[in-house]
């Protein structure tokens, strides 16, 4: 049987902890230590996906002001808020332990192993492609991973009490989603453990889960460990890149090259209003929030949408609100997919057939 | 010429784990570029990003770095070189990669060596084709292109 290590590197600056996924990862890559299972925990941190910038994606003067270190993970996917109120794990593993290349099913195959160890808490957590963990379609885990020769790192988060408000306010999105009913339905999105199950969850039961169950997904044992020497030559180095804003403005791109557009109509179905990022260079549509006044069954089909129109090219945005209804059973009364395209356009001020420059 | 419906081409010249392509250009410089074995195994590709020209990389060192479905990872570099330029229509639409992986070429380098030298540490014409075939049904690996 195989021996992989778990190791819990405890609270940290967030500048540390990316340190250590560069360590970890090039110590992996170089078969200097055995794969790993690796937890941790950040101060108040906002932490960067590796393309991402920061001016783009946060509020900065709001970090500033509240004390929140703003970073950059080694990791793809989106911003977000990382304090004491979540738990993070971490694999580190060889691409001859997984069995495929595909970097789709091996985020599968992981999130499924982690999904079994959240539930053995007493909730039924479930993947939720792309790469995020559910209970009864509320958010509790999101992911991310980086690859290096044969060597990967995937990593994600566990809510325990996490203030969703607090991250909203460290995101750049509209001013309206700060709104309390917008802040309500944001917390409805999702599941914080220590709601689901009426009291804060036992650190150690969440560390044997974990271990458990990747345990039997890859058929290993794991053993308890300590960061080597090698690891922490390689993280002394890390640190001394990753703890400078050379590293944090690396991808600097001005906030003037995806601004937030807004707009509102009145459909026979209701009132709709969306808000989008748009990425104004590579014509993209990063994120789009729609709201208003309109009914729709299921209430998480809006929410599935706007997952689905992100990172999106605006050419391909009638295409894709076509396939989305009609791949699901949503009701809306009255309103129409079309509606949702003509919303999104009048944000953009471009309305179909008119030609993009 | 394809194996699992991944093509390869016996003019250029490969990584030995066919994760890159790299082809002779004027000057001197070489272009890098995605295989379409490593697009397969990346999916959708959502960021590109290649460092400022005139930037020294040595070998071990990417050119490049690519994000798809929240991976990020280095477009690997064998050889010591200077980047020379970045493809801006792969910048721009960075699917490109996904749809047509040997016509999209990511970065022009300068090697630090002679051409020859840079070229030795890489496999081109039958050497290649064998390795790529194996490297595909060692890993399973099957092709799939984003539609042009």
């Amino acid at each position: 049987m195989n021996h992989w290590r778990v190791i819990d590197t405890g609270l940290r600056p967030a500048a540390q902890n990316i340190a250590l996924n560069r360590a970890l990862l090039e110590a992996r890559q170089a078969e200097e230590i055995p794969s790993t299972l690796r937890f941790l925990r950040f101060t108040p941190s906002a932490l960067l996906g590796y393309h991402q910038s920061a001016e783009q994606e946060l509020n900065l003067d709001y970090c500033r002001e509240h004390g929140i270190a703003v970073q950059r993970r080694i990791t793809g996917g989106g911003a977000i808020y990382f304090d004491e109120t979540q738990i993070g794990w971490e694999l580190y593993l060889h691409k001859r332990d997984l069995g495929t290349a595909d970097m789709q099913r091996i985020s599968r195959r992981i999130c499924h192993a982690a999904a079994t160890a959240i539930s053995a808490l007493g909730v039924d957590a479930r993947f939720r492609p792309r790469n995020d963990i559910e209970v009864d379609g509320r958010k509790i885990s999101g992911t991310g991973g980086a690859f290096d020769g044969d060597a990967l790192m995937f990593q994600g988060t566990l809510l325990i009490e996490f203030d969703v408000e607090k991250m909203l306010r460290v995101l750049r999105i509209p001013a309206e989603k700060l709104s309390d009913k917008a802040i309500a339905s944001a917390r409805e999105r999702v599941a914080n453990l220590r709601d689901l199950l009426g009291r804060r969850p036992d650190a150690a039961l969440i560390r044997s889960n974990m271990v458990e169950a990747f345990e039997s997904e890859f058929g290993v044992e794991f053993g308890d460990g300590d960061l080597t020497l090698s690891e922490d030559q390689r993280y002394r180095a890390a640190l001394r890149e990753i703890d400078h804003p050379d590293w944090v403005g690396l991808v600097n791109r001005p906030v003037a090259d995806m601004p937030i557009l807004e707009a509102a109509q009145k459909f026979a179905g209701g009132l709709l209003r969306a808000a989008v990022t748009f990425d104004v260079q590579t014509q993209t549509l990063r994120q789009v929030w729609f709201t208003g006044d309109f009914f729709a069954n299921p209430r998480r089909a809006v929410a599935d949408l706007e997952a689905a129109l992100r990172d999106l090219p605006l050419a391909r945005l009638e295409q894709k609100v076509e396939w989305f209804f009609a791949s699901r059973a949503v009701d809306m009364l009255t309103l129409t997919p079309a509606d949702f395209v003509a919303v999104v356009r009048l944000a953009l001020k471009q309305p179909l057939l008119a030609s993009n420059p | 010429m394809e194996c699992n419906g991944c093509e390869f081409r016996p003019e250029l010249y490969y990584d030995a784990e066919f994760q890159i392509w790299v082809r002779i250009e004027e000057r001197g410089e070489l272009a890098v570029g995605m295989t379409d074995i490593s697009q397969s195994i990346a999916g959708k590709i959502l960021h590109v990003r290649v460092r400022r020209p005139g930037t020294l990389r040595p070998a071990g060192k990417p050119v490049a770095t690519v994000e798809s479905g929240k991976w990020a990872g280095p477009v690997p570099n064998l050889f010591d070189c200077t980047i020379a330029a970045a493809n801006r229509e792969v910048l721009e639409d960075p699917s490109l990669l996904n749809r047509q992986p040997y016509e999209s070429w990511i970065a022009r380098v300068q090697p630090a060596q002679p051409l020859e030298q840079a070229l030795s540490v890489l496999l081109t014409g039958d050497a290649a084709w064998a390795g790529y075939q194996a490297r595909c049904r060692r890993d399973g690996i099957a092709c799939k292109r984003l539609p042009a």
